[in-house]
């Protein structure tokens, strides 16, 4: 007997020492679709209802009516030449001063607009963040390095007026207003707070004095939509070869 | 009886050279094929959207929502064994749901469908870390984020880094990894937060999450599939960890049709997956998992990826 206590001692220490222990072998994945036909959970449902319907009598509101599907798409859109004229003729009454050239940051742009009705819901899915229009004066060579960092982005939109080419991820052959841009000039321009603070990568902007008046990005696009209604006509915007891609 | 004792002496003691061949020969050999499974249900950049999309004709048109998705997961929920719900932050903005509550029905649905756990995203700052801080009190998950030094800000005690499940007899460990803050977010509204290396708190909390005996490590994290240029993403953190088994993602808003593999540091086999954006996917990933003596684990192990046939 005494000859096997090793043994028994052996089967202890494996006992302890190297218990089970799990190790991740197959995987298997499926992307479930949420589809319009899956069934609902009530009680999600029942959350939701008080909120939905405190919003909708806000959001619901029809402000206008677009003659076309705008989306946003680079280098040029006609939802983002909409956005950008929006942003630089609504500046120009909200600050009564001329602006030469208005900006929109492409990753800002939410949603899209689709024929039909065009609802105070759609320009908040739009532009959901709550930026500011802002107003900057600067030297054409600071307004180049900023146009570079969209040409770079792939297209960012732009007012009416400003036309450019994109070629190796630089702005070229810049048009303001109808004239080429002077890097000695001074141009007024509107933008985005989140823009003009250095957001998305515009560190050029960053330390050139902002004016703003607490106008909601979103408020000049609603602005803008009623502009067209009022003169009873529709929101109508194509591409335009604002922007372009210059090949060799 | 002495004899008969002696006889299943002789045939455990044979058994356990056997054991000890297996493992030294081969190091991936099963203790008798002990399998237990995990289902991993996830979302990313969810952005508010707690109806589906609306019916004009766009694309993405009735797609979405939360009453689908919490109907969904339930029925998943009855027919596996374990769930951890997951979420790669950006929560909020997105609908107007946001700008009028500030995410107070989003967090709320989330915990109605039973997230067990999120990370923050970029968006997630979008009305300032009080609000976010204040629309935790209606969560019942934490959030985790690792790399995001939130002293002195209202965040400070309402995340964590880490959190270990015990899932049955596995122990699953997760944290997050949120991404860089200047030049995205707004200066005023991540404030104090300070942005730590998420490659190297990652990994730190990682091993962490090993010595406690996590059989399995997930990172959430928001820093964006891969880039053209050298910014930091799911790609490189991938590359160069150590002990993650998979990496939930998000920010890039992409769809992966299935999920992709890196090898880690140690030779492992890390996977990423990501499902779009806006609830429009719920991500599945069911994990087998078969047991081996704890010497005989290997850190560079491989999984087998499949994709789930319908039934």
């Amino acid at each position: 007997m005494r000859r096997n206590s090793p043994y028994t001692l052996l089967i202890i220490f494996f006992a302890v020492s190297c218990g089970t222990s799990y190790q991740a072998t197959t995987l298997t994945y499926e992307g479930y679709r949420i589809e319009k036909s899956a069934a609902a959970d009530s009680s999600l449902v029942k959350m939701l209802q008080p909120y939905a319907a405190t919003l909708n009598i806000t959001m619901n509101k029809v402000i206008g009516f677009s003659n076309s599907n705008l989306f946003a798409k680079q280098p040029e859109s006609g939802l983002g030449n909409f956005m950008a004229d929006a942003i630089k003729l609504m500046a120009e009454k909200k600050f009564g001063k001329k602006v030469d050239a208005g900006f929109v940051n492409q990753g800002g742009i939410r949603s899209y607009i689709s024929k039909g009705n065009i609802t105070v819901g759609k320009i908040f899915e739009l532009m959901p963040f709550d930026n500011l229009v802002v107003l900057q004066e600067l030297k054409g060579s600071i307004l180049q390095q900023f146009l570079d960092k969209t040409a770079a982005d792939g297209g960012w939109p732009v007012s009416v007026g400003v036309t450019m080419g994109i070629k190796n991820k630089k702005a070229i052959q810049v048009q303001i207003g109808g004239k080429a841009i002077d890097p000695e000039a001074t141009y007024i321009i509107a933008n985005s707070d989140y823009v003009a603070n250095g957001g998305s990568d515009c560190e050029m902007l960053r330390r050139i004095p902002k004016q703003d008046k607490g106008y909601l990005m979103r408020d000049a696009l609603i602005d803008y939509v009623t502009t067209f209604t009022k003169q009873g006509i529709p929101v109508d915007y194509t591409i335009e070869n604002r922007v372009v891609y210059v090949v060799d | 009886m002495l004899l008969i004792n002696r006889r299943k002496f002789l045939r455990e003691g044979a058994m356990a050279g056997t054991a000890i061949a297996a493992a030294t020969v081969l190091p991936f050999e099963a203790t008798a094929a002990v399998t237990r499974q995990i289902t991993i249900l996830h979302t990313n950049d969810v952005h508010s959207r707690l109806d589906p999309f609306p019916m004009d004709g766009s694309r993405n048109q009735g797609l979405g929502g939360v009453a689908a998705r919490a109907a969904l997961i339930n029925e998943i929920r009855n027919e596996a064994d374990q769930v951890l719900l997951l979420d790669a932050g950006d929560i909020f903005q997105g609908t107007p749901y946001f700008n009028t509550y500030k995410g107070e029905p989003e967090i709320k649905a989330m915990t109605m469908m039973g997230y067990d756990a999120a990370t923050m995203g970029n968006h997630d700052f979008d009305s300032g870390l009080e609000n976010f801080a204040l629309q935790l009190q209606h969560a019942r998950f934490p959030i985790l984020v690792c790399n995001y030094d939130f002293t002195a800000t209202p965040m400070e005690s309402m995340f964590q880094p880490y959190k270990i499940f015990q899932k049955g007899e596995l122990k699953i460990g997760v944290l997050g990894v949120g991404i860089e803050l200047k030049g995205l977010v707004p200066d005023n509204l991540y404030g104090k937060t300070v942005y730590l290396n998420p490659i190297e708190k990652a990994n730190q909390t990682a091993e962490l999450l090993r010595k406690k005996g996590c059989d399995m490590v997930i990172c959430l994290s928001h820093l964006g599939d891969k880039y053209e240029d050298d910014t930091l993403s799911d790609e490189i953190l991938a590359k160069e960890s150590f002990d993650l088994d998979l990496i939930i993602g998000g920010h890039t808003h992409r769809f992966f049709t299935e999920p992709r593999k890196y090898r880690n540091r140690n030779g492992g086999e890390v996977v990423v997956n990501q499902v779009g954006w806006a609830g429009i996917q719920l991500g599945r990933l069911d994990y087998n998992f078969t047991g081996f003596r704890k010497k005989s684990l290997s850190n560079a192990h491989t999984v087998v990826i499949r994709k789930k046939t319908r039934e």
